[in-house]
């Protein structure tokens, strides 16, 4: 029951989300110079900040954001961690150990260190759009050592399964080993790995944000929305400045009720041989 | 015997090469930065196009990685960082003045969150009550739910003491680890026998779960000081505190590569010391 409350309510903010330009009263950018840090009122639900934007519609843009762009770049940790894994496994000479140093000193370095390195390197005065790219691009090429370890610890056991050892014997190509008998079993994990990844990837976001390293402004993204809780008078003025930082709360809440632990033992095969 | 110094060998030479491949990063972090190979004498117009070409030929040999690896590595065995560029003072002296700071920081609140972790697993797991175990779980989600450095601002704004804050922010994250060990140790046959003979509680608590599982707990507090590292940027930055994390942010917002590649590379020794110490003192479990 509280698994399918926490579905609807993700399935609801993402369809929010997508539908932003079409539900938000004014664009993310549109400045009203004359009603700067003002009350809510009919026109703008939540008020405005002090440079005159609509903070509903900074927050339906922020969301969008946040909620198309941080799956996507768990997706690319995991992909990037996948392809990694793959030679590490299959005996293709040096890369085993080249995967595991790459990967203990990826995690010897805290998440947000390596992110810091990254990022110094890169220029900080970017326009949104490219900050947007660099901030998700980043967090999805620098976490991808976590699903690594894991990616190669069950090819390893899939390598060294019964099954695997028959169909390299009966002459199966070791491609098709991979795509059609060892996905079905690393599909599982790696849905769980998005699903770990989800979360803190969010709260890096925000983490970034509040440090001002993450998106942009204008660009609006929960991480650059709550920056606003760093001025307490504000936050006493209008209340409604907390609603990101609950939006957030309230997806992460979700996102945890739906945690479960997927079965991914290579024991059986999914798909048969035959 | 032999076992054991097989594996303290593997994990000191692990450590060694996690140090290594850091360096090499670290280096190749500074040489490659932007403007490294910028030298000021191409606009001196005293000195001719000859010398100057031979002049950039040295400066080509003598900075190839390698080298310049190799030259990084012992001067950071020396202790010697290179030149902070935004600070313009040594990152050595920096860090000098700042470890302190977070190291009091790391180790309040290491030790709070494990503290409080504690208790919060004790009570979802021992009084085998629902209501008891439902609100531990649930405090801990909803404190997992709300972003470390918003945290740290709440606590900042209630003048909190800062070892609060990091512990605080780090129970979360020892939480389940803390409660699934505990679980496993109360479902033991040994414990499970010394509380069907009448064994007191305080006895059951001291010689079984803390005596027996001291290896896990040893790993579990490694883990849980990884974490407050990471945890230090955001705490640091946000609540005006002169420590590394704050040292390593303001690094990055003014781009002074020289002093992220230094704090990077201290940080992944340390991280990795307390890893290797960790995975020792577990037996290899972890």
């Amino acid at each position: 029951m509280i698994q399918r409350l926490a579905l609807a309510v993700l399935l609801a903010v993402a369809a929010i989300a997508l539908l932003a330009p079409a539900i938000a009263p004014a664009p993310y950018d549109y400045q009203d110079r004359e009603k700067t840090n003002a009350p809510p009122d009919r026109h703008s639900p939540m008020g405005t900040d002090e440079l005159g934007r609509d903070r509903f519609s900074r927050l339906l843009y922020g969301t969008r954001v946040s909620v198309l762009l941080v799956p996507a770049a768990a997706l690319l940790s995991v992909v990037l961690a996948l392809l990694l894994s793959l030679p590490a496994v299959w005996r293709v000479p040096l890369a085993a150990p080249a995967v595991s140093g790459f990967t203990t000193i990826s995690l010897s370095l805290p998440w947000l260190f390596l992110y810091i390195i990254l990022r110094a390197e890169l220029p900080l005065n970017t326009s949104p759009s490219t900050s947007v790219i660099l901030t998700f691009g980043l967090m999805g090429v620098s976490g991808w050592a976590v699903p690594a370890r894991v990616f190669t610890a069950a090819m390893q056991q899939l390598r060294d399964s019964g099954w695997v050892l028959q169909a390299q014997t009966s002459g199966m190509r070791t491609w098709r080993i991979v795509l059609v008998h060892g996905w079905p079993h690393l599909r599982s994990l790696a849905l769980a790995q998005l699903r770990i990844l989800v979360p803190v990837y969010i709260l890096s976001e925000a983490n970034l944000g509040l440090l001002g390293l993450g998106v942009a402004p204008p660009l609006p993204s929960w991480g650059n929305l709550i920056q606003d809780l760093q001025h307490p008078d504000v936050v006493r003025a209008n209340p409604w400045v907390l609603a990101p930082l609950a939006l957030l709360i309230l997806v992460m809440i979700c996102i945890e009720c739906l945690q479960t632990s997927p079965d991914i033992s290579p024991e059986s095969s999914p798909v048969s041989l035959r | 015997m032999i076992s054991l110094a097989a594996r303290v060998g593997r994990s000191l030479l692990s450590l060694a090469g996690v140090v290594l491949l850091g360096g090499l990063a670290a280096a190749a972090l500074v040489r490659y930065s932007p403007g490294f190979d910028v030298d000021e004498n191409a606009w001196n117009p005293r000195i001719d196009a000859a010398t100057l070409a031979a002049m950039h030929a040295r400066r080509e040999r003598e900075n190839r990685l390698p080298v310049f690896y190799a030259r990084y590595l012992l001067a950071a065995a020396r202790g010697d960082f290179g030149q902070s560029e935004s600070f313009h003072a040594p990152v050595t002296e920096l860090l000098r003045d700042r470890a302190p700071v977070s190291a009091r920081l790391l180790a309040g609140g290491t030790l709070g969150g494990l503290f409080f972790g504690g208790i919060l697993a004790w009570l979802a797991v021992w009084p085998r009550r629902a209501g008891l175990s439902l609100f531990a779980s649930g405090l801990s989600g909803l404190l997992l739910a709300i972003p470390p450095a918003v945290l740290a601002l709440a606590f900042f704004f209630a003048e909190a003491p800062l070892p609060l804050t990091m512990a605080i922010a780090l129970l979360p994250r020892v939480f389940g680890t803390m409660r699934t060990l505990l679980e496993d140790l109360l479902s033991s046959p040994a414990l499970l026998a010394a509380r069907a003979r009448g064994v007191r509680p305080g006895s059951l608590v001291f010689r079984y779960i803390l005596g027996a599982a001291a290896p896990q707990w040893f790993a579990l507090a490694g883990v849980a000081l990884m974490q407050a590292f990471g945890l230090l940027i955001p705490v640091e930055a946000l609540c005006d505190v002169p420590g590394i994390g704050q040292l390593a942010w303001k690094a990055a917002l003014a781009r002074d590569l020289p002093l992220v590649a230094g704090l990077a590379l201290i940080v992944t020794f340390l991280v990795a010391f307390v890893q290797t110490m960790g995975e020792l003192a577990d037996g290899g479990k972890a």
